[in-house]
């Protein structure tokens, strides 16, 4: 007994020695470049800023550096590119930037880490697939508040539209400068027009004459896969539900992560559940139907090749992918391979369409950084000044990229040293378009433009607080039931349907439904 | 000198106590402070409060976990698959490295001891990937096989019954060279004496691996399984996800807790509930190992952990 | 030194000349051969495959799957890691030098703390043996791990953030301890008649008797600070700093990562890389070096120093 008492009061000493030890370690963090140069005179005469008088700008006599996190690799021309932008910066507003690049391998890990450690950066990107609801409610970002944005952001101020600000709002409050980028990002295949003419098929622009199509290639195609999909990769979904179930149907699924929905006319915005619907009914009924023709490879759950790649080698017939890839693969095919001849098919194309929503890609400010007002004055001339934007955006004209007019480019040997990250939370109007993009894609993205449609809960967004851990579970259940399911890979459907349902349901998913429904009328109700 | 009791014995012994020094302030540095962390599995964490100020919120956390349905099922799969593992990994390695030094001339044995080696080297993506190509129905290099021969092919990626063998061979197979090497080195300390006075009473080949070599590797074995016993309840992340990834049909007999967890959190990035998660590991295999020890101490007690 | 271990076979055999010897011994070997012979083949097998298919273009890899002989050679893989040669030659030099320093700081604090865990007449060692091992098993997960080391250590982005966090592992002090726990007590014992503090004994007596477990140790240290990538990812953000695998893993990442990006944030980039073959070149010059150094270490585990040889 004695022996015991005695070794735990040494345990206590050394324990209480490593505390002081530790604690002498801590705080001694350099304050790097804070007040650098602070004998540079006030920029105030510069002929393109803020053509908006305003009394509230914040003084930037003082010259700072400005710390920006970045998720993608570092790329790398990274040097010359922000050498040239701060030039500009420190001329317009008297800050450099500095950035920091969280690889695409492990920024989900390390973004949260940042936070955590509050470590010392001003501006970070963020978006709703990066947890931007999440890093919000946590305190993570700054609030930002009317007075600061139009004080420190004339140009985005005008520019943005008032549905684009809405929508980054978090339970009323906005943390967020999103991208400026009203695009549609709905869904369409790419199939191999070549084959569709071979076998006489009709054009395909339906769900009907695309289950032709595909099932022709797999009867008479040897060797190749009529359909594919990386199914592999965490996505809760059959790659073609967002055409066929969502834009067929004109639904609007609230979160990607749980699969509850409300018809896109439907005023009140009643919620239920998609798998839940007749429609679903009929699309497995469809989707067993491909899958028992061969449409798609038995293991497609477990492949791990990328389906484009796949695709280029001629051993995939079709894939689904939004427009702007789509467009772009179909460039690239045309460079590489013109023998042969690939076509974008909208499956939908008579449906209502949905504005993409504007917090796919942003920009935040850390919570607790020291220089928010000249953060925003960065981001304002990220997004809206056309020199700096064509500099964050493309690099340097005639390295980087080739400027064709104002609004096009073509690429060069240089582009790839300069790409590959989340500039996009500058996204703007002011964006250059590839000049090779395909006319076709063109046309369809403008058809797609004229049927947009607006309604009340376009800004809405769910926040999950309360039932998080009702959708992991849902989430889980989407994975392990939904996608063998949908996949055609459960023999008896009625059943696999049934067993679904009731795992949803042992899930949660029914007070998700309810929490959902609740915020839905209540944000109806302030409207 | 002539002090007694604790500080005397501490006195006596201070240069030992020295020498563990290092040791204890690294792990009083890098574990036992930031021990401190699990208190986030009781906590709804924020940013502005962090680690201490963050408001408690009981068990919410483990809520996902055990309400999931699921609990109980990734449990018993995580500690039957470690438990198969143990036992096939120490078994293989055991008798690689005697046959190794017993049985096999001087070259043989270094270049196979390298190309045991081998898989060790190979990341669980890459053999994810070879396994894809060995198993998939369409092009799988087995189906070919069985195609050539004119037998049905199987469908492996869906059906589940196939991958506790599989799983436990390429883990295996994985660790045959690395852990044979701890099992060499522990052969290499026997004393000869030993051998040699076997040799004399008669003794052929056989029964001087069972009789002599065996034994004397019992405290190596019971060390390396004591250890593996307190992780019992932790699956191998990058083996299960590598080699089953999202494929849902596999689950009911590849899912282990730490790919749960993983899938679970995918979409929130909540600490605090993967702090739950791991706090739950941690008790259970706390408890095993604690079982586990006793049982070794009852019958040894020079060869327990503690 | 060696001749005592690996010779006692024979001396036995000639000594006694009897024919069931022969016929055991025989059975044996039969026994060993073959199945070493056959998971070494399944070892081989594979890596041969990784070594065809980083040789082989990527769309053939992707058209036949991987083979063991490349329909068609490329080394385009190897041209796209060799890209930037300064780089890559860099991150070879930073892990080389971090797993020197490591493994020779590591195996002797390993060793130290063994040694004294595993003295009889050590007071506490069941507690310290529990303190150690108690950290096994619970943990405070990465946040408050890579705070202590961020804010209170300030050790980001430094060569010591590579090297100080793996410096000693639980699971090799305790292997350690049972090691040398075979090493008879009579030898501490007489030294100390002999007036030797206990650090001259672990330095002088201890350290050269436990040399095939230092060997064996030491390649598991070593073979850790070679693989890391983790500690790099967290706590390395300048080129300079980057080891050779957490070098590769970002090249392969950033491709996969990407294309997950693309679908959530409506972005579109090209890219063009040759992801199988290059994840399949990656493990060669990752691994390639190790290998050419294995036959070295080896020796020392294979004919290790053994008690027996040292009395006899």
């Amino acid at each position: 007994m004695q022996k015991k008492k005695s070794f735990m009061l040494l345990f206590a000493i050394i324990m209480v020695m490593a505390t002081v030890l530790s604690a002498c370690g801590g705080n001694n963090n350099g304050n790097t470049g804070t007040n650098a140069g602070a004998s540079n005179t006030p920029s105030e005469s510069n002929g393109n800023e803020q053509p908006a008088a305003n009394d509230g700008k914040a003084d930037t006599s003082e010259e700072v550096v400005l710390k920006m996190l970045l998720v993608g690799g570092k790329p790398i021309d990274y040097d010359v590119v922000f050498g040239e932008l701060n030039k500009k910066l420190k001329e317009k507003i008297n800050a450099t930037v500095e950035a920091e690049f969280l690889d695409w391998s492990d920024w989900t890990q390390k973004y949260p880490l940042k936070f955590a450690a509050n470590e010392d950066f001003d501006i970070a990107y963020t978006a709703n697939w990066a947890f931007y609801n999440d890093q919000a409610l946590k305190g993570g970002f700054l609030e930002l508040t009317e007075e600061l944005l139009s004080a420190n952001m004339p140009l985005t101020w005008k520019a943005m539209p008032e549905v684009a600000w809405n929508q980054a709002k978090v339970n009323g409050k906005l943390f967020m400068v999103p991208n400026n980028n009203p695009e549609v990002t709905d869904k369409a295949v790419l199939i191999r027009e070549d084959l569709r003419k071979k076998h006489n098929l009709e054009p395909v622009n339906s769900p009907e004459t695309f289950a032709n199509y595909v099932k022709t290639i797999a009867a008479n195609e040897k060797g190749i896969n009529a359909y594919n999909a990386k199914a592999a990769d965490g996505w809760k979904w059959h790659e073609l539900d967002q055409i066929l179930l969502e834009q067929q149907n004109e639904w609007n699924l609230v979160d990607y992560n749980i699969p509850l929905a409300y018809k896109l006319t439907d005023e009140k915005g009643q919620v239920f559940n998609v798998y839940d619907t007749p429609e679903f009914k009929q699309l497995l009924a469809y989707y067993k139907d491909l899958a028992d023709n061969n449409a798609w490879s038995k293991n497609v759950v477990s492949n791990k090749n990328d389906v484009w790649q796949d695709m280029k080698a001629g051993k995939t017939a079709s894939y689904a992918h939004n427009l702007g890839t789509l467009a772009m693969n179909l460039a690239e095919l045309r460079r590489e391979q013109p023998e042969v001849e690939l076509a974008i098919a909208d499956l939908t194309p008579d449906k209502k369409k949905i504005a993409a929503i504007s917090t796919q890609n942003g920009m935040a400010i850390h919570a607790t950084s020291k220089n928010a007002e000249r953060s925003l004055m960065l981001i304002d001339l990220l997004q809206n000044d056309k020199e700096i934007h064509d500099l964050f955006m493309n690099g340097i004209a005639g390295n980087h990229y080739e400027a064709v007019g104002d609004d096009k480019f073509n690429a060069t040997a240089g582009t790839p040293n300069f790409t590959g990250f989340s500039n996009w939370g500058a996204n703007s109007p002011l964006n250059r378009k590839d000049a090779s993009y395909p006319a076709e894609a063109d046309a369809i993205a403008n058809a797609w433009q004229e049927k947009i449609h607006n309604f009340a809960l376009e800004t809405f967004v769910f926040n999950d607080a309360n039932v998080k851990n009702e959708v992991a579970n849902v989430g889980n259940v989407m994975l392990r039931y939904a996608i063998p399911l949908e996949y055609g890979l459960i023999k008896d459907i009625d059943k696999g349907h049934a067993d679904l349902i009731e795992q949803l349901k042992a899930a949660g998913i029914e007070k998700l439904q309810q929490e959902l429904q609740t915020q839905i009328d209540a944000f109806l109700a302030n409207q | 000198m002539n002090r007694s009791g604790f500080w005397g014995d501490v006195l006596k012994q201070r240069m030992l106590l020295l020498m563990l020094t290092p040791a204890v302030l690294f792990f009083l540095l890098f574990a036992y402070v930031p021990m401190a962390g699990i208190v986030l599995a009781f906590k709804q964490f924020n940013y502005g409060g962090g680690i201490f100020g963050s408001p408690w919120n009981g068990l919410d956390n483990f809520r996902f976990f055990f309400e999931s349905g699921n609990a109980w099922m990734v449990t018993k799969n995580t500690a039957l698959y470690n438990i198969a593992f143990i036992v096939v990994n120490n078994v293989l390695q055991i008798a690689v490295a005697i046959l190794l030094f017993e049985a096999v001339g001087k070259w043989f044995r270094k270049i196979t001891q390298t190309v045991l080696f081998l898989p060790y080297f190979i990341s669980w993506v890459v053999v994810g990937a070879i396994a894809y190509n060995l198993f998939n129905y369409d092009v799988g290099t087995i189906n070919s096989i069985l195609n050539a021969f004119g037998i049905e092919p199987i469908d492996i990626y869906n059906t589940p019954a196939y991958w506790p063998f599989i799983l436990v061979l390429v883990s295996a197979w994985k660790a045959l060279g690395y852990g044979s090497v701890m099992y060499l080195a522990a052969i290499t300390g026997i004393d000869t004496e030993m051998y040699e006075a076997a040799e004399i009473d008669g003794a052929n080949v056989f029964q001087r691996i069972f009789h002599i070599t065996v034994p004397n590797l019992y405290p190596t074995i019971i060390i390396l399984v004591l250890l593996a016993i307190g992780n019992i309840f932790r699956g191998d992340f990058g083996m299960f996800y590598n080699m089953v990834g999202n494929n849902g049909l596999l689950f009911s007999s590849t899912d282990v807790i730490d790919t749960f967890v993983f899938r679970s959190l995918t979409t929130s990035n909540e600490i605090g509930l993967s702090a739950a998660a791991g706090f739950y590991q941690s008790v259970l295999g706390f408890a095993t190992i604690l079982l586990a020890n006793y049982a070794v101490r009852k019958y040894d007690k020079d060869h327990a952990l503690f | 030194m060696s001749a005592t271990v690996t010779n006692y076979g024979k001396t036995g055999n000639t000594s006694k000349g009897a024919g069931k010897k022969q016929i055991d011994r025989l059975l044996l070997s039969l026994i060993g051969y073959s199945v070493i012979s056959i998971l070494a083949i399944l070892c081989i097998i594979p890596f041969l495959l990784i070594v065809s298919s980083s040789l082989s273009e990527e769309g053939k890899i992707i058209e036949n799957g991987f083979q063991l002989i490349p329909s068609m050679f490329s080394l385009e893989a190897y041209s796209l890691l060799f890209k930037y040669p300064a780089q890559l030659l860099k991150a070879y030099g930073v892990t080389i030098a971090v797993t020197v320093i490591g493994t020779i700081g590591g195996l002797f604090l390993t060793a130290m703390t063994s040694y004294v865990l595993q003295r009889k007449d050590f007071k506490w060692r069941n507690q310290f043996s529990f303190f150690f091992f108690f950290t096994t098993l619970f943990s405070g997960g990465l946040v408050p791990w890579y705070l202590m080391i961020i804010k209170y250590l300030d050790l980001k982005n430094t060569l010591i953030v590579l090297i100080l966090p793996m410096l000693l592992n639980v699971f090799y002090i305790i292997v350690m301890k049972s090691f040398m726990s075979s090493i008879p007590e009579a030898i501490t014992e007489s030294a100390k008649i002999d007036g030797a503090g206990d650090f001259r004994i672990f330095i002088q007596l201890i350290m050269p008797l436990s040399k095939p477990a230092l060997a064996t140790i030491g390649l598991f240290i070593a073979l850790g600070y070679w693989n890391d990538w983790y500690n790099a990812l967290l706590f390395i953000s300048t080129e300079n700093l980057m080891p050779l695998q957490y070098y590769l893993y970002k090249m392969l990442g950033n491709m996969d990562g990407m294309r997950r990006a693309m679908v959530s944030s409506g972005a579109v980039v090209t890219m063009n890389i040759p992801t199988e073959s290059l994840k399949m070149a990656m493990t060669i010059v990752a691994t390639g070096p190790i290998l050419l150094a294995y036959p070295f270490i080896q020796r020392y585990f294979v004919q290790g120093l053994t008690i027996g040889a040292v009395k006899g």
